[in-house]
C-alpha cells in the first residue's frame, strides 16, 4: 500500500506533465492547419512596371513569403488573335507585369495595410489590389486559445515539477540511510544508486505507458472522434506515434534527472 | 612484519567542537589483536570512525592499509573499505533488506555471483547462530540478534582488517563466547587483524592481546 503510494506521487505528476505536453503538440498541429488555410485566404496582387524588380519586392516586407510572376502571355495570345501582330507587339511592351505575393503568417488589417504603403512606396509598382476575406476575430480567437493552453500547459507542469522535487526529498530522505550504509561498506556510486535509478526508471515508464493509454482511448472514442471532427481534425493530429518518441524521452528525463539530483545530493554523514 | 594501522600525534576533532582525540600514537601490525578502552564519550568510536575514513584528521599522521587517510580521495577510500569489515555500535543494517542480504552486502560489493554471496552468508549465519532467520527483516530482530547479523557481515568478505566497536554490547555471555571465538578464530585461521572497543576484556584473551586506552584525548598503550 505504502510502495503504492509513493509511486503514484512520481507517476502522477510525470503524467500530467507529459500529457501537457501532448496537449500543446496536438494543439500545435490543429491550429497550425487552420492558421494555414487563413494565411492563405489573402490574395494580394501587385501591378508594376516592366522596370520593377523582383528582388525588390520580396525583401521589402518581412511579412512576405515569396512574390510569384503571374503569367500574362495567356491572356495575351487570346487578344492577340483578333489583332494584327504589331499592335500585339506593343501591347506587350507596355503592359505591366503581375505579380502574387505569398505571405508567411496570418496578419491583421493594420497589418496589411502597412504593407500595402510598403509595396507601393517601391519605384515602379503601380498599384496593389488586396482580395480578403476578413478572419480577424476567428483568429484572435485561436490565437488567444493557443496563449490560454500554453499558458495554462506550463502552470501544470511547473506545479508537478514541484510535486516531483518534493517526491525526491522524501526518496532522499527514505534512501540516506541505505546509500549511507553501503557508501561505508566502499560500494561505488552506481551500485548504491542503482535502486533508486531503477524506481524512476519503472515510474517513468509507468506514467508513459498510462498516457498512451489514455490518448489511444480518447482517439478511439467515438464522441472525441467527432468532436474532432467538427474543428476539422483527424484523429492522427490528436495521436501519432511519433508522440510516443517525444514522450518516452521527456518522461525518461525528468525520472533520471530527478534520480540523479538525489544522488548527487547525497553526502556521507560523519 | 608490516603495519597495519600506523597513527602519529594523530588529532580528531568535530567541526566547531574540542579535539576529541588530542593526541594518539600507536601502531598495529598484521594478524595482532588489540582492545580498546575509555569511558563513554572518551573518544573511542571517534578513533574508529578515522580509520574507515569517516572522520577527516585535524592533525597527525594516520595510515591504514599502507594508505594515508589524511589525502585519501573517493574511490581510493572505497576500495580500500571493501577489504575492512566494520561492525558499529548501532549495527547500521539495512532495514528494507533481508537478514541474508545483509550479510550479502560485502560480496555483493565485491562483485562475486548471487550463489556464491548466498552460500558464503548462509555459512556465517550459521556461525553466528541465526540461520533460521535469515528471511527475516532487522527491525524484527532483537538487538543482540541484530548485532550478531553485523558480526556475520564483517566477517563475510574477509577482510584483512575487522574494526568492532562494542561487539558485544547487547549479548549474553553465551552469545558474547559465540562473538569472541568468531573473531578469535579469523584472527588465528586468517591473520585478520583485529580492533575492539569494549569495556569488558574477556579473560580468554589474557595471553597475547595488546590493550589500547583512551583518557583525556590521549591514547595509552597499556600492553
Ligand atoms: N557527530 C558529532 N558531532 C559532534 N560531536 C560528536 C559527534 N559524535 C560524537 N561526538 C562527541 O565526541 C565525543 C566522543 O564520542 P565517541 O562516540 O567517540 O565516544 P565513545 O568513546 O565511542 O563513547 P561510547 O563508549 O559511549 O560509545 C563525545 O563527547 C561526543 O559527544
Ligand atoms: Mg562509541
Amino acid at each position: 500500500m505504502r510502495s503504492i503510494r509513493h509511486h503514484l506521487s512520481l507517476i502522477l505528476p510525470l503524467f500530467a506533465i507529459l500529457f501537457c505536453i501532448e496537449y500543446l503538440m496536438v494543439f500545435d498541429r490543429i491550429t497550425e492547419s487552420h492558421e494555414k488555410s487563413l494565411k492563405e485566404s489573402y490574395s494580394i496582387i501587385l501591378v508594376a512596371d516592366r522596370s520593377a524588380k523582383l528582388s525588390d519586392i520580396s525583401h521589402r516586407d518581412t511579412l512576405i513569403e515569396r512574390v510569384e510572376k503571374i503569367d500574362a502571355e495567356n491572356v495575351l495570345r487570346r487578344i492577340k488573335a483578333d489583332m494584327n501582330p504589331e499592335s500585339a507587339e506593343k501591347i506587350r511592351s507596355i503592359m505591366p507585369l503581375f505579380f502574387s505575393i505569398k505571405l508567411k503568417r496570418y496578419a491583421d488589417g493594420e497589418r496589411i495595410e502597412r504593407l500595402r504603403s510598403e509595396l507601393i512606396s517601391i519605384p515602379g509598382v503601380r498599384d496593389v489590389h488586396i482580395f480578403e476575406k476578413v478572419h480577424d476575430r476567428l483568429y484572435a480567437m485561436l490565437l488567444f486559445m493557443k496563449i490560454s493552453f500554453t499558458v495554462f500547459s506550463v502552470l501544470i507542469g511547473a506545479i508537478s515539477l514541484l510535486l516531483l522535487v518534493k517526491q525526491m526529498t522524501i526518496w532522499q530522505f527514505e534512501h540516506r540511510e541505505r546509500m549511507q550504509i553501503m557508501s561505508l561498506f566502499g560500494a561505488p556510486v552506481w551500485l548504491r544508486s542503482g535502486v533508486l535509478f531503477r524506481l524512476a526508471v519503472v515510474d517513468a515508464l509507468l506514467a508513459l505507458l498510462f498516457v498512451v493509454s489514455a490518448l489511444l482511448y480518447l482517439v478511439n472514442d467515438p464522441g472525441v472522434v467527432k468532436l474532432l471532427d467538427a474543428v476539422g481534425a483527424t484523429p492522427e493530429r490528436l495521436f501519432r506515434f511519433d508522440d510516443i518518441t517525444v514522450l518516452a524521452g521527456v518522461s525518461f528525463a525528468i525520472a533520471v534527472f530527478s534520480a540523479g539530483w538525489v544522488v548527487l545530493r547525497f553526502k556521507e554523514e560523519q | 612484519m608490516r603495519n597495519v594501522i600506523e597513527a602519529s600525534a594523530l588529532k580528531l576533532a568535530y567541526p566547531r567542537h574540542e579535539p576529541v582525540i588530542k593526541s594518539a600514537t600507536f601502531e598495529v601490525r598484521t594478524g595482532e589483536f588489540v582492545f580498546v578502552t575509555g569511558a563513554s564519550g572518551s573518544g573511542k568510536s571517534t578513533l574508529l570512525k578515522s580509520m574507515y575514513g569517516s572522520m577527516p584528521l585535524s592533525g597527525g599522521e594516520l595510515q591504514v592499509g599502507g594508505i594515508d587517510m589524511d589525502s585519501i580521495s573517493g574511490s581510493k577510500l572505497y576500495k580500500l573499505r571493501r577489504h575492512i569489515g566494520i561492525i558499529f555500535q548501532d549495527y547500521k543494517l539495512i532495514r528494507e533488506w533481508s537478514v541474508e542480504k545483509n550479510v550479502m552486502l560485502p560480496l555483493i560489493i565485491a562483485g562475486f555471483p548471487k550463489d556464491v554471496c548466498r552460500a558464503q552468508a548462509q555459512k556465517l549465519l550459521t556461525h553466528v547462530k541465526l540461520s533460521h532467520k535469515s528471511d527475516k527483516y532487522p527491525p524484527e530482530l532483537s538487538g543482540g540478534e541484530q548485532q550478531r547479523v553485523a558480526m556475520a557481515r564483517a566477517l563475510a568478505h574477509n577482510p584483512f582488517l575487522i574494526l568492532a566497536d562494542e561487539p558485544t554490547g547487547n549479548l549474553d555471555d553465551y552469545s558474547s563466547q559465540v562473538v569472541w571465538n568468531l573473531l578469535e578464530r579469523a584472527n588465528e585461521e586468517l591473520e585478520t587483524t583485529i580492533l575492539v572497543v569494549t569495556h569488558h576484556i574477556p579473560e580468554m584473551f589474557s595471553a597475547h592481546y595488546r590493550h589500547l586506552m583512551i583518557e583525556n584525548g590521549v591514547v595509552y598503550e597499556i600492553h
